[in-house]
C-alpha cells in the first residue's frame, strides 16, 4: 500500500488557518444560493437608480428632495442612508455574520474543520474575513452603479462628488466588518441567533437612536453614522426624531470605538467557538 | 404457507377523521412552542404595551386629571400599529421553520404518505402562525376593548364605537393572514429556517426602504402600494375609519395584499409535495 | 494503560442535559484496529465524539495517543477522522476537497495535491478526482471521506460506520485497506452495528450498550467471560427425540427445540454438556450424531447474549 507522505511538524498558526479557512469558504460563500439572492436584492437600489435617471431625463426639471431642486449627489446620499446604511448592511450582517459557523453545522460540514490540527478560533476567523470580501464584492458594485446612474442627474458632476463615492464606500466596508463581527457572536453564542440578531438590528438599534442620553453608544449605528459625509434625510417623523437627538462622534472617536467592537466581538465569538460543543443533528 | 406481499402498500383503512388531519399538526406545533421559555418571553414582551394602555384607560376613567388620555377609536388602530413590531418577531421566530424544517428534515413525504391532503398540511401550518399572531394583536386589543368597559362600569364608549369589534377583528385577520401566507411560502422556499427569517426580513425592510426613497424624492405618498407594511396601514386606517395616511388608494392596497395571499398560495402549492420532481 | 494504548478512558461520562449519552466507562484500546459494536443509540457516536474532540467530557478524563484531545487540536495531525454522517461541500470536485482539507494540516499547495491525489488513489477515486463531489455515488462519497481522513497518514484512524452505502466490491476493498492499515503499524477504531463487518476486520472488539462498555477485548476472550450466559449447541442427529431425552435428565439443561434433523439445547454449563455429548456420541447409544455446531462462536451471538444479560 502506498501511503501518502506527512506534511512537515508544527501546526500552522492562527492568521495562518485562518487564510486556508478563507481559501476553501470564500468560493463556498460567494457561488451560494444566498449571494445570488442578496445579488438580486442589491440590484434592487439599481433599477430604483436607473428608474430615477430615466425620470430625470424624461422630465427637464429634475428631481426634488423636499419640493427643492436636487442635485444627484444628493439623491446618491438619501440612496446611502436609507437603502444601504440602515437596511442592506444590517441585512447582509445577520444574514452572513450568524451563518458563519451554523451553516457548517446545519450542513454537518463542520467536523471536517474543527478535526484539523488548527485552532477552531481560526475557522470563524477564515469565514468572517470570507464574510468581508464576499459581501465587500456584492455591495460596492451596487452602489458604484447606483452612482454612475444618480450623481449625473441634476446637473450633478461626476468628478466632484468621486471622493464622497470613495469615503461611501469605505465606510461600507467598515459597517460590513463592524456588524458582521456582532452577528458572528450572536451566532456563536445562540442556539437562535436570527431572532436576536433581527431583533439588534432592526429593534434596538433604530429605537434607542431616538432616545438621548448613553444608550445610542451601545449601537454599530451611532458610530457607523458618524462616519456618513452626507446629510441625514428626514423621509419621516421618526427620521426627523432621530436628527433632533442626533449626536455626531468625531471621525477618529467613531474609527476607534467601530475597530474595538470588531476586535472584541470576534475574539468573544472565538472564544465561544473553542469552548462550544456542536451536537449534528442525527 | 402462504406467502404475503411484504411490498409497499397504500392505506386501505377509513379516514375517519378525514378534514380534520390539520388540527393534529397545529396543535403539536403549539404545543412544541409553547414548551419553549424564549419563546413564552417573547409573547409576555409582546404584551407590554397592553399593560401601557391598560393603565392609560383606567387613569383616564378614575382620574379627572388624566380626562386626556380617554381612549378613542384611534387608540386601538394606534395599539394595533405598535403591535406590528411584536407581530414581525413572532412571525420570524414561528414561522421561519414551519416548513422549512419538515424539508430539512424530509418530513414533508412522511406526513402526506398518511391520510392528511396537501391541503390540510398547509392549513395545519398556517394556523399554528395564525394563533399566535392572533395572540399578540386580536386578543389584546379585544382583551383591552373589555378592560375599557370594566373600568368605566359602562357600555357608552362601546356602543358609541361599536363597529370597534368587529374593525379589530377584521383588520386583525386581514394582517395575521398575510403575513402568515407570505412567511409560509417563503418557508417552503428552503431548508434553512435562517434564510427564511432573513428572506422574509428583508422582504419586508426592503419594500419599506425602496417606499422611503421614492417619497423623499417625490415627496408624494401615491407610491406606498410597494410598501406591503404601508399597505397594511392603509387598510387598517379605512377599516378603522381614521384618516388615511397614503394617497394610494385603499382599493390598491388592498389588491396588493390579495396579490401577495394569491402568490404565497401558488407557491405553496408547487412547493408542498410529497416527492419533488426536478425537471 | 501502556505506551501504545490509542485511547483511555478513566470514568468517562457524557450527557446531554439529562439525557445520558456515556456513562462512567473505563476503557483502554490497544494499538492495532479495534471495532466499537453497538446498536443504534448505544452511545457508539457520543464515544467517537469524545474520542475525536468534539465533544468535552461532562466527567472523568479521556486521552488519545498519550494525550487530552478536548482543546488540543495539535493532536489531530497524528489523527484522521471519517464521520458518519453524509455530508460534503458538493460544488468542489473530490480532489479540491481532500486537498483543501489537507491543507488545514499545513501541508503547502503542492504537498496538499500530491497528498490529496495518493490519497484518492488508495480509495480508487484517481478517475473521478476531477468530478464535483454532489455526482458522486453513495459509495464513493464513503470513499472520498475515507480519503480525507488517511491523506495526511494518521497514526490513528478513527472510522465512524465507513463501509455504510458501499457495494460489496467497494465494502471488500475497504475492509482490506482497513487491515493493511493496520498492518502497516497504525491505530484503527472502526464503528459499526453489523457485527459480520467489524469480525472481517478484527477480533479486537468493544461492545456497548446503553452508554455502558459491556465487553472489551479479544472476541474469544470475550466468550469466556459470557460463559455464564444460556449456550446454544445444534446437534444434527439420527435420533433427536432420543437424544432430548436424555439431554432432559440433567440440570444444566434449560431449553430443548426441534429443528429439521437437529435438536437444539441451551445450557448453563457447556463444558459439562460437551462432556456428556461426547460420551454419547463415543457410545452411539442414541444412534449417530452427525453434527454439532455452536452459534455463540458466532460475534453475533457474543453481541446478543451481553445485550440480553
Amino acid at each position: 500500500m502506498t501511503q501518502p507522505a506527512r506534511p512537515a511538524e508544527g501546526a500552522p498558526g492562527l492568521l495562518s488557518s485562518a487564510g486556508r479557512v478563507f481559501d476553501l469558504s470564500l468560493g463556498q460563500m460567494l457561488w451560494s444560493r444566498r449571494s445570488v439572492f442578496l445579488g438580486v436584492l442589491l440590484g434592487g437600489p439599481v433599477l430604483l437608480a436607473s428608474a430615477l435617471r430615466i425620470a430625470a431625463t424624461l422630465y427637464a426639471s429634475g428631481l426634488k428632495i423636499n419640493g427643492v431642486q436636487a442635485g444627484g449627489s444628493a439623491i446618491f446620499g438619501m440612496m446611502i442612508w436609507l437603502l444601504y446604511l440602515r437596511f442592506i448592511v444590517p441585512v447582509l450582517g445577520v444574514f452572513y455574520g450568524t451563518s458563519l459557523i451554523a451553516d457548517e453545522v446545519d450542513d454537518k460540514t463542520i467536523t471536517y474543520l474543527f478535526t484539523r490540527p488548527i485552532p477552531r478560533s481560526a475557522v470563524l476567523l477564515g469565514k468572517y474575513f470570507a464574510y468581508l470580501v464576499c459581501t465587500v464584492l456584492l455591495v460596492l458594485p451596487s452602489v458604484m452603479l447606483v452612482f454612475f446612474l444618480v450623481v449625473p442627474t441634476g446637473q450633478g458632476a461626476i468628478a466632484g462628488a468621486f471622493p464622497s463615492l470613495v469615503a461611501d464606500l469605505g465606510m461600507l466596508a467598515i459597517g460590513l466588518a463592524a456588524y458582521g463581527a456582532v452577528f458572528a457572536l450572536v451566532g456563536t453564542t445562540l442556539r437562535r441567533p436570527l431572532v436576536l440578531g433581527l431583533v439588534f438590528a432592526f429593534g434596538w438599534e433604530p429605537a434607542v437612536l431616538l432616545f438621548p442620553g448613553y444608550l445610542k453608544r451601545l449601537t454599530v449605528a451611532y458610530y457607523l453614522q458618524a462616519l456618513v459625509r452626507h446629510e441625514m434625510p428626514q423621509d419621516s417623523a421618526v427620521s426627523m426624531l432621530m436628527q433632533v437627538f442626533r449626536e455626531v462622534p468625531t471621525v477618529s472617536t467613531s474609527l476607534l470605538c467601530l475597530a474595538v467592537i470588531v476586535g472584541l466581538t470576534l475574539w468573544l465569538a472565538g472564544r465561544a467557538v473553542e469552548e462550544r460543543e456542536y451536537v449534528l443533528e442525527q | 404457507m402462504p406467502i404475503h406481499d411484504q411490498g409497499y402498500r397504500r392505506y386501505g383503512g377509513d379516514k375517519t377523521r378525514g378534514g380534520t388531519g390539520w388540527i393534529v399538526i397545529t396543535r403539536a406545533g403549539i404545543r412544541t412552542f409553547f414548551a419553549k421559555r424564549a419563546f413564552l418571553g417573547l409573547l409576555l414582551v409582546s404584551w407590554f404595551p397592553f399593560f401601557v394602555r391598560a393603565v392609560q384607560i383606567y387613569a383616564a376613567t378614575n382620574l379627572p386629571q388624566a380626562a386626556f388620555l380617554a381612549p378613542t377609536p384611534e387608540t386601538f388602530r394606534q395599539f394595533l400599529d405598535q403591535q406590528q413590531i411584536f407581530v414581525f418577531f413572532v412571525t420570524v421566530y414561528v414561522g421561519a421553520g414551519l416548513i422549512a424544517n419538515d424539508r430539512r428534515a424530509n418530513a414533508l413525504q412522511i406526513y402526506l404518505s398518511k391520510p392528511l391532503t396537501r391541503a390540510e398540511y398547509v392549513f395545519g401550518k398556517l394556523a399554528i402562525l395564525m394563533a399566535f399572531l392572533a395572540l399578540v394583536t386580536w386578543l389584546p386589543a379585544i382583551v383591552l376593548l373589555i378592560v375599557q368597559i370594566s373600568f368605566a362600569g359602562n357600555f357608552t364608549f362601546f356602543k358609541n364605537n361599536i363597529f370597534l369589534f368587529p374593525a379589530i377583528t377584521v383588520f386583525s385577520f386581514v394582517q395575521v393572514t398575510m403575513v402568515a401566507t407570505a412567511m409560509l411560502a417563503l418557508s417552503s422556499l428552503s431548508k434553512s429556517s435562517r434564510y427564511v427569517g432573513i428572506l422574509y426580513a428583508a422582504v419586508i425592510f426592503f419594500t419599506q426602504a425602496i417606499y422611503g426613497v421614492l417619497y423623499a424624492v417625490t415627496r408624494s405618498t401615491s407610491l406606498s402600494w410597494i410598501s406591503f407594511s404601508a399597505n397594511l396601514s392603509q387598510i387598517g386606517d379605512v377599516i378603522f375609519r381614521q384618516p388615511l395616511k397614503y394617497d394610494t388608494p385603499w382599493p390598491v392596497s388592498l389588491m396588493m395584499i390579495a396579490g401577495l395571499i394569491v402568490i404565497s398560495g401558488v407557491i405553496l402549492e408547487r412547493r408542498v409535495r410529497g416527492v419533488e420532481v426536478v425537471a | 494503560m501502556t505506551a501504545g494504548d490509542l485511547v483511555t478512558a478513566e470514568h468517562l461520562s457524557k450527557w446531554y442535559g439529562q439525557v445520558i449519552g456515556l456513562n462512567d466507562v473505563s476503557v483502554t484500546v490497544p494499538a492495532g484496529i479495534t471495532g466499537l459494536l453497538g446498536p443504534n443509540g448505544a452511545g457508539k457516536s457520543t464515544l467517537m465524539k469524545l474520542v475525536t474532540g468534539q465533544l468535552k467530557p461532562s466527567k472523568g478524563s479521556l486521552t488519545v495517543l498519550g494525550e487530552p484531545i478536548w482543546r488540543n487540536p495539535a493532536l489531530y495531525r497524528r489523527i484522521g477522522f471519517c464521520p458518519e454522517q453524509d455530508a460534503f461541500y458538493d460544488r468542489m470536485t473530490g480532489l479540491e476537497w481532500v486537498t483543501a482539507l489537507v491543507r488545514l494540516n499545513g501541508a503547502t499547495d503542492a504537498l496538499a495535491g500530491a497528498m490529496a491525489g495518493r490519497a484518492l488513489e488508495m480509495v480508487e477515486l484517481t478517475d473521478a478526482a476531477h468530478k464535483k463531489i454532489g455526482a458522486y455515488s453513495k459509495g464513493m462519497r464513503q470513499r472520498v471521506k475515507m480519503a480525507q481522513a488517511l491523506a495526511h497518514d494518521p497514526d490513528l484512524l478513527i472510522l465512524d460506520e465507513p463501509l455504510a452505502g458501499m457495494d460489496p466490491i467497494a465494502r471488500r476493498k475497504t475492509i482490506r485497506m482497513i487491515k493493511d492499515w493496520g498492518r502497516a503499524g497504525k491505530g484503527v477504531i472502526v464503528s459499526s452495528h453489523i457485527l459480520h463487518e467489524i469480525e472481517s476486520m478484527t477480533a479486537n472488539i468493544l461492545l456497548i450498550n446503553q452508554g455502558r462498555i459491556l465487553a472489551e477485548g479479544n472476541v474469544h476472550q470475550i466468550r469466556d467471560l459470557i460463559d455464564e450466559h444460556p449456550h446454544t449447541v445444534h446437534v444434527r442427529a439420527d435420533q433427536t427425540r432420543a437424544l432430548a431425552r436424555e439431554f432432559l435428565g440433567h440440570d444444566d439443561v434449560l431449553s430443548l427445540k426441534f429443528e429439521e434433523g437437529a435438536v437444539v439445547v441451551q445450557t448453563g454449563r457447556p463444558d459439562a454438556f460437551y462432556t456428556r455429548l461426547t460420551d454419547l456420541a463415543a457410545s452411539g447409544e442414541h444412534g449417530a450424531i452427525h453434527e454439532v455446531t455452536s452459534p455463540d462462536d458466532n460475534l453475533q451471538a457474543v453481541f446478543q447474549y451481553l445485550v440480553k444479560s
